[in-house]
């Protein structure tokens, strides 16, 4: 019955079904949020809304793209929020005054957070430890150094670092939201995707067809912690000062985030671009709470019922479309 | 397919219908200021407490009828509160009152407020941000008050423990160094032990009970939070109670009235839930043109064995974790406000005076 013109479409849509639901659900969620604000304010919502937005979802679109590469190995990365917190620490400490200074002080941040989540990846590839162990003691590893460095809230971050990253005046930062997926699609279809996807679906297999396990764990942990410290920058530029804690949601709600995008915490399936999205997802969330002025006493109990039904809802759709295509 | 239609015309012909009555309420509205609370954690006691003398306030004169308000809660979670900062911005609202996730993580969108024309009180939590205003209490003093009182209670001469508060926050080291300064000036006051109660009257009494077999006769208590707790870990091990500073649980202004046998000759001084009141006040006022755009620094309510009082200042009715210090008390009161607003955010009776010091 199927006219074959359509298959390629709808082969493609399976395949990418877990993108193609939080894609949807990210659209209906940005038309109830405009609705409910013309509603209440009376027009509708514009560039300040925008790039408020986005500026506010950055932080944890890193996050979420570190914690679904991990994911994607069946792995799993508690130290997110520790390296975000020692990353921005460190930002607002050492980031200096002028161009060469932030620039050196950036990437050696970016740097440190790759080799620590090195150390996790050693630990977990050649200790052959659980990772969610692993992560969760190197957490409180890398949330005591944060500390340490930045004991109580302060330092500065300069306004030029500012205005680069999370510019207030225009929303730029979705020409960084566009890198990330972009950086995404190239690892994606590089000799490292495959092996992370590979060891994800069953590692023995991936291992019997020339795969490398080990370096292939190393490589994930070793993104997760680059990109979560680009996430310490991002939190720091926003905030213009540093918090050595405030960094710590980030662990819990990138799980969030990863899930709503798609990811399956089971490795093997999903994709980035599905967890940045979900990331902008669970901030049109917050915002629409804020406008339905729900009682805040309740907020949290939506923000939970709706996340559920999200998560059943994708899970349902794409068992029933898996199940359809297994018998056509 | 007609019916559909039908349906759709019906539709749009009420959404029509309703669009002109919610858009001339708006504009009638907008004669008021727009004030919201801006809170972070809503998980405590405190918290609630602060939150709801801010619902009852909004419901009395003269704010029910200058102020339209509102209140969003966001967690510990800095973005979050980030996110809802930059709706309120949004909804274009003449103030917010704040009570911040962290004092520096939110110093970016609260400059955007006030780049705006926004203006932005922060108060408990404070920002660093130079352009919000700030209320708050002086914490240094808090400690000193309470450990002059002891001092003095035990003539300037002998063993005293310090119960501490949550390590490495502003409140408890300002706090302990305003104890240790009046120690210093008592060379005959011996701190003969010091440990965290976390706040949390719990916590107290429990790292209290392990504390108290090892330690010698106690002739002062100096504590910062859970002090009920303290209290019943000494009745526990058969202690006298001796004088003691402590904060302003319900539970601890029991002891002073008398509490289970017990009558202990104490001061209860307490970071006050009316902040968020005060801060409302200030920016109706600084809104009005009535008052400068400055900050504020109040007295802490406390009362004494002497002062306390049944159904004003203690409340023999209510949990031990209640904070008996919702309401300021004696004739230089801050804020005088009912036990009902602090329960349950209703209105009290009469207009709500908020006596902020002189411009």
């Amino acid at each position: 019955m199927t006219p074959p013109r359509r298959a390629p479409l709808s082969q493609a849509l399976a395949r990418h079904l877990g993108l193609a639901l939080v894609a949807t659900l990210l659209v209906i969620a940005v038309i109830v949020y405009a609705a409910l604000y013309l509603v209440t304010q009376g027009r509708l919502p514009g560039g300040f809304e925008l790039t408020a937005s986005v500026n506010n979802t950055m932080p944890l679109a890193l996050a979420a793209l570190a914690r679904a590469i991990v994911a994607l190995t069946r792995g799993l990365d508690l130290s997110i929020g520790g390296i975000i917190d020692l990353s921005n620490a460190l930002a607002a400490l050492y980031l200096g005054t002028n161009a060469a200074s932030m620039i050196v002080a950036s990437a050696l941040i970016l740097l440190a957070g790759a080799g620590l989540g090195l150390i996790n990846g050693a630990l977990v590839a050649y200790g052959r430890l659980q990772p969610i162990l692993v992560t969760l003691a190197t957490l409180a590893i890398f949330q005591g150094l944060a500390i340490r460095v930045l004991p109580q809230p302060g330092g500065a971050v300069p306004e030029s670092y500012t205005a680069l990253l999370v510019n207030t005046g225009a929303p730029y930062a979705l020409i960084y939201v566009l890198a990330l997926m972009l950086l995404w699609t190239v690892l994606r279809r590089s000799q490292a995707g495959i092996a992370l996807l590979a060891i994800g679906n069953d590692e023995a297999a991936a291992a019997a067809n020339g795969i490398d396990p080990v370096a292939t764990k190393l490589v994930a942990y070793t993104l997760s912690g680059l990109i979560a410290a680009g996430a310490g920058l991002f939190l720091a530029a926003s905030a213009t000062a540093g918090d050595a804690t405030t960094g710590n949601g980030y662990t819990l709600t990138s799980i969030v985030a990863v899930v709503l995008g798609g990811v399956s915490l089971f490795g093997g399936r999903g994709s980035g671009i599905g967890a940045i999205l979900g990331a902008f997802v669970t901030t049109m969330i917050v915002n629409i709470l804020f406008f339905a002025h729900i009682d805040p006493l309740y907020q949290s109990f939506y923000e939970g019922a709706f996340l559920v039904i999200a998560v059943v809802l994708a899970e349902g759709i794409g068992r029933l479309v898996r199940r359809r295509r297994v018998q056509t | 397919m007609s019916v559909i239609r039908r349906r759709d015309l019906i539709c749009t012909g009420l959404a029509l219908a309703a669009a002109p009555t919610l858009l001339p309420r708006r504009a009638r509205a907008a004669r008021k200021f727009k004030i919201a609370l801006s809170n972070s954690y809503i998980g405590n006691k405190w918290r609630i407490e602060m939150e709801n003398l801010f619902k009852s306030a909004l419901l009395m004169e003269p704010f029910a009828s200058e102020i339209e308000g509102s209140w969003f809660n966001s967690g510990n979670d800095v973005s979050k509160q980030s996110q809802q900062f930059s709706n309120l911005i949004a909804e274009r609202v003449d103030a917010i009152v704040l009570n911040a996730a962290s004092p520096t993580g939110l110093n970016g969108i609260i400059k955007q407020a006030t780049d705006r024309g926004i203006l932005v009180v922060s108060f408990d939590n404070v920002v660093t941000a130079p352009s919000a205003l700030k209320v708050n209490t002086d914490q240094f003093a808090f400690g000193r008050m309470g450990a002059e009182f002891v001092a003095k209670k035990i003539g300037g001469k002998g063993n005293v423990i310090m119960v501490t508060g949550v390590a490495g926050t502003h409140v408890d080291l300002d706090r302990n160094k305003g104890a240790e300064s009046v120690w210093a000036e008592h060379p005959d006051i011996k701190v003969v032990s010091r440990y965290t109660g976390m706040w949390d009257s719990a916590t107290a009494e429990r790292n209290t009970a392990a504390a108290l077999p090892s330690l010698p006769p106690i002739d002062g208590i100096w504590c910062q939070g859970g002090t009920d707790g303290v209290l019943k870990a000494f009745i526990a091990a058969g202690r006298k109670l001796p004088p003691t500073a402590g904060e302003a649980e319900n539970g601890f202004r029991k002891f002073l009235s008398g509490y289970m046998g017990h009558q202990v000759d104490g001061i209860s001084i307490g970071q006050p839930p009316f902040l968020s009141v005060i801060s409302l006040e200030l920016a109706r006022r600084v809104l009005k043109g009535d008052y400068p755009k400055k900050d504020i620094t109040i007295p802490f309510p406390y009362v004494t064995s002497e002062t306390v009082k049944t159904g004003e200042t203690v409340f023999p009715d209510l949990p031990d974790s209640f904070f008996a210090d919702f309401t300021d008390a004696g004739p230089h009161a801050t804020v005088k406000i009912c036990v009902d607003a602090a329960l349950d955010g209703k209105a009290c009776a009469g207009r709500l005076a908020v006596d902020l010091p002189a411009a």
